[in-house]
């Protein structure tokens, strides 16, 4: 009988070391040969010993970063962060990306290193990266951990639309693309003082952002989207410390929001509004608020909660929605619009959009 | 005869031959217990003062009925308890004084089977007796192994030993049990209730075994029972205790005394001795009586 | 009859180790960054012998940087966390109990969130804190579980799952009302994490981990015994009251230790200690040094196939190790632990 119990353990084990062999082969690249794995181990051996110079700088977290001068290779570590060395015009030199980096569509053919909260470190040092950019939302110990292998890490810290800005001119400067930088932010400034002179006497509209339904969850003021909906000229009905309140629907009805605000994942995407309109109204409790029976209801681009440039697109957007009076010309533009659903269109575009259909917003914005 | 020519009476000289050879081993005097639920109430219970001895090869029953302390008193002759006043001790020495690996040495208790978690084999479970001697984390060496062999060939039960268990039937698993007590090599041998679970031929069997195991291995054997007539016929000494007073100690013959025994267990008995001297203890009346004074009853309530 | 000799046990550790040794190689050799074996064994051996310089860059980074640390943490946590649970399975008589029965992850799990809120700056914080959590839990539900001054098995266990769920009470509150963005790094301390690497020096922390060890083992002939019944235990000479303290503190140390540098790794510490004993029987002396070398081998695996399985995600350590343990669980208990 002990015998049995041993051969079945034994089995066990080797069924799970041949998982595990199966697994390895899933992930190693090592089709080369063992002479030719030294070889290109010995070639990017001289590469990575190469001393390179590095100036000290502070990063968005307050850490003291010993960035190359010289960036070649990049990793960044969160969607917007990707997003953001699109738009840098760096995309050559971005060598790997989180899962999940969306934005742009192209971003999808990078090498992927894990998810955000724990990316896999080997991945990562195996691109050989000269910086990796972190936001907060990354872990502490990750950056540590990378910090401690010797590569640099850029952590930015973005809370407000205005720090927005100011990490697409840091991640600029860190990487060597200043001069683009300085126009992608001088651009996306002049797109929101003109969206604020547009709005300038329009009274604010008061919103209610649904981030879940069950529970049902809204947004504190301290958070990124509240600061993204002022821009657009709508305040957020609830006013909590917290980040992600739960609320009521009764208090919900109390506060009588104008419009409601769905955030696009989890909701079926921009497109779906008629859906989601349609479901609100058949539910008890949602049909109630004004907002539903009057119809004021939109599903906004994931892009709001984003800091890349892609969050003035989704601001722009959603003030149009929120304030169609204001821009006469939006229902023009929605019927001559072809671009699938999830790209967001610089404003500036558009006359140039229903020219050229253009689909590649970021190819044509250089 | 004696060196004068005189003759000493038999039963005086055998009696003082005996006592040098076989002083007592077991002293219990005037020792006296208490349990309290807390410190500051009264006692809820008291047992005491009670007086016996022992000697060696003996055989000692404490009889009474349920709730008399009889439990109370082994714990006192094993060391768990310290009596309040009064001594008891075993080759001089207070148990509840000796630490407690020494007082393994000395005093082996026989439990009730109890589920084990674990599997085990009886082999395993016998050489756990020897944990006593030696090193508190010590392997088991070629003598302990014997011993335990031989504890388990003494209550013919040597062929249970690659057994498990939980394989084991209600009076194997007892007498393995019974195994493990006589490998710790004690002075002093207590059982509480063990026929509790046996039928009758298991009873007897028992009762032999006990006997023969004292005089082999001079044991002093204490054991609570309710088997009044097993003990009689078995048995060196009784302790009669009732409600945590001590009735009476000493011979069967002298213990089973019809007004004691019916005072101690508040039921009617009879008490007639048998062929070879030994009292032995029957129901008086039986069921035709009950019937009798059901009817004087119904009789009394109708008038 | 076959007593068990020193040398039997030797011979079976011996064995563990062996199959320690392979998965070790194995683990150090797969991964997204391609090392062959012969590559592995030439660092390892140019690394003990200190020429460190010999040594391609890349190579020293991944196997001394990232994979030796990550598994020798795997082999702390599971070694630990194996023996605890075989202790405490006996000190509560119960082939259920696991290491965090008596509550000591749920206190270090609160400790980690507190650290979390309150210096999110500061990497070793929630390391800190979270043993200090443990340390806390330990001291209250010693005292809650003591009957007439000595700890009594039932009282023990009941007085953990209650401490267990206030603290999980606690615990939800904050999750709720403190701001999400600083609380995410809790959902892989709470599924098991061997990617960050210890505040304390790992010799430091091995050290611990073999006193804790050898405290419980010099107590494993008491368990052999207390487990047939702790009045059977006391007749033959073992001082069950203190054996159990002893063996309180520790296992309880040897836990808070494990969770505090790696989250909650579940089912490690109920499983391995059933499968050692069915393998090598249930004796103590025996038993405890297996499970600590089963309990590295396992853990250093589920870590090996948590980073491998499906590159470049990485599962949580937790997950791999209910994934294998539930049906390793089930089958155990369809054979009721024999």
């Amino acid at each position: 009988m002990r015998r049995k119990q041993i051969g079945g353990a034994c089995g066990v084990i080797a069924l799970l070391c041949g998982a595990s062999i199966y697994a390895a082969q899933n992930t190693a690249d090592a089709k080369a040969t063992p002479k030719q794995q030294t070889q290109q181990r010995t070639k990017r051996e001289s590469e990575m010993n190469t001393k390179q110079m590095t100036r000290e700088v502070i990063d968005e977290t307050g850490r003291h970063v010993a960035v190359p001068v010289n960036v070649q290779r990049i990793v960044t570590l969160a969607p917007n962060l990707a997003e953001i060395v699109y738009a840098l015009g760096a995309q050559d030199r971005l060598v790997g990306v989180s899962n999940y980096s969306d934005y742009p569509p192209a971003a999808k053919s990078k090498p992927r290193v894990g998810m955000q909260l724990n990316p896999n470190l080997e991945a990562i040092i195996a691109l050989r990266p000269d910086i990796v950019l972190v936001t907060a939302v990354n872990r502490y110990e990750t950056a540590d951990e990378l910090a401690r292998l010797g590569i640099a890490v850029y952590g930015t810290d973005p809370h407000t639309v205005e720090d927005t800005l100011e990490s697409i001119e840091h991640v600029g400067g860190v990487i060597g693309a200043t001069a683009q930088a300085k126009s992608v932010v001088a651009n996306l400034r002049q797109r929101l003082n003109a969206l604020q002179s547009k709005l300038t006497n329009v009274p604010v509209t008061r919103v209610f952002f649904v981030v879940g339904e069950s529970p049902l969850i809204s947004l504190g003021e301290h958070t990124f989207i509240a600061d993204a909906l002022r821009y657009a000229g709508a305040q957020s009905v609830v006013h909590a410390k917290q980040d992600w309140p739960q609320i009521s629907l009764e208090e919900v009805v109390r506060l009588n929001p104008d419009y409601l605000v769905f955030a696009s994942s989890g909701f079926g995407g921009e497109d779906s509004t008629a859906k989601q309109l349609a479901e609100l109204r058949s539910e008890a409790g949602w049909r109630e608020l004004a907002a539903v029976r009057e119809g004021r209801v939109v599903v906004v681009s994931d892009e709001i909660d984003l800091p890349a440039p892609g969050l003035i697109d989704a601001i722009e957007k959603l003030a149009r929605r929120l304030h169609p009076n204001v821009f006469e010309d939006a229902a023009r533009h929605a019927r001559l619009r072809q671009l699938p659903v999830f790209i967001p269109v610089h404003a500036h575009l558009q006359s140039a959009v229903s020219q050229h259909s253009c689909r590649e917003a970021f190819a044509c914005a250089r | 005869m004696s060196a004068q020519g005189m003759p000493i009476p038999n039963a005086g000289r055998d009696a003082a031959v005996g006592w040098m050879q076989n002083p007592a081993r077991l002293l219990v005097e005037q020792a006296s217990y208490a349990y309290s639920a807390s410190d500051r109430d009264a006692p809820d219970f008291t047992l005491g003062p009670v007086t016996f001895s022992a000697r060696q090869r003996e055989i000692v029953g404490i009889l009474g009925p349920n709730a008399s302390g009889k439990s109370t008193l082994l714990r006192l002759l094993s060391g768990e308890f310290k009596p309040l006043s009064g001594r008891v001790e075993l080759d001089g020495k207070p148990p509840s004084q000796l630490p407690l690996r020494e007082r393994a040495q000395r005093i082996a208790m026989v439990h009730q089977e109890s589920a084990l978690m674990f599997p085990l084999r009886v082999w395993e479970y016998v050489l756990q007796g020897r944990y006593p001697y030696g090193r508190r984390l010590r392997f088991e060496n070629e003598a302990d192994c014997l011993m335990a062999e031989n504890a388990l060939a003494q209550v013919g039960a040597k062929q249970l030993l690659d057994r498990r268990m939980d394989q084991l039937s209600g009076g194997e698993g007892q007498r393995v049990i019974l195994a493990r007590a006589l490998a710790q090599q004690p002075l002093l041998l207590l059982l509480d209730e063990p026929t509790q679970h046996l039928d009758i031929g298991g009873k007897v069997e028992l009762m032999r075994r006990l006997r023969r195991l004292a005089e082999e291995n001079r044991y002093t054997v204490v054991v609570v029972t309710h088997e009044l007539n097993l003990a009689a016929e078995f048995f060196d000494s009784i302790v009669l205790v009732q409600r945590g007073k001590c009735l009476a100690s000493g011979k069967p013959a002298d213990v089973y005394r019809r007004e004691l025994l019916e005072q101690a267990f508040e039921t009617e008995l009879d008490v007639e001795m048998n062929a070879s001297g030994k009292p032995r203890v029957i129901l008086r009346g039986g069921a035709e009586t009950e019937a009798a004074e059901g009817s004087a009853e119904a009789k009394t309530e109708s008038q | 009859m076959r007593p068990l000799t020193p040398r039997r046990i030797a011979g079976i550790c011996t064995l563990l180790v062996g199959v320690l040794f392979i998965v070790v190689v194995f683990s150090l050799q797969v991964g997204a960054y391609p090392i062959s074996v012969r590559d592995v064994a030439m660092t390892l051996l140019r690394g003990a012998l200190g020429h460190w310089n010999n040594i391609p860059s890349s190579d020293r980074l991944i196997v001394f940087g990232l994979r030796l640390p990550r598994i020798a943490l795997g082999i702390l946590v599971g070694a630990a966390l194996s023996v605890s649970g075989a202790s405490f399975q006996a000190l509560l008589r119960n082939p259920l109990a696991d290491p965090y029965v008596l509550g000591v992850s749920s206190g270090a799990a609160l400790g980690a969130i507190l650290a979390l809120v309150w210096l999110p700056q500061f990497p070793w914080a929630m390391q800190g804190l979270a043993f200090l959590g443990g340390l806390a839990t330990i001291a209250a539900v010693y005292f809650l579980g003591r009957r007439k001054g000595q700890l009594d098995s039932t009282t023990l266990l009941l007085a953990g799952i209650i401490t267990a769920s206030f603290l999980s009470a606690i615990i939800m509150f904050l999750m709720t009302t403190v701001s999400g963005r600083d609380l995410r790094g809790m959902a892989f301390w709470l599924m098991g994490d061997l990617e960050t690497a210890p505040a304390i020096g790992l010799g430091f922390l091995f050290l611990v981990l073999l006193i804790g060890i050898g405290a419980i083992y010099t107590t494993s002939s008491d368990l052999n015994l207390i487990l047939t019944g702790e009045q059977e235990a006391r007749h033959l000479g073992v001082n069950v009251p203190r054996v159990k303290l002893v063996v309180y503190v520790s296992a309880s140390l040897l836990t808070g230790l494990a969770v505090s540098v790696s989250g909650a790794i579940g089912y490690v510490g109920l499983l391995i200690p059933h499968v050692m004993r069915m393998l090598f029987g249930s004796d103590y002396r025996v038993l405890i040094p297996a499970s600590a070398i089963g309990g590295a081998i396992a853990v250093a695996l589920a870590d090996t196939l948590a980073r491998t399985v499906v590159a470049p995600t990485e599962l949580p350590v937790g997950a791999v190790t209910a994934a294998i343990g539930a049906p390793v669980f089930i089958y155990l208990l369809r054979r009721r632990f024999a």
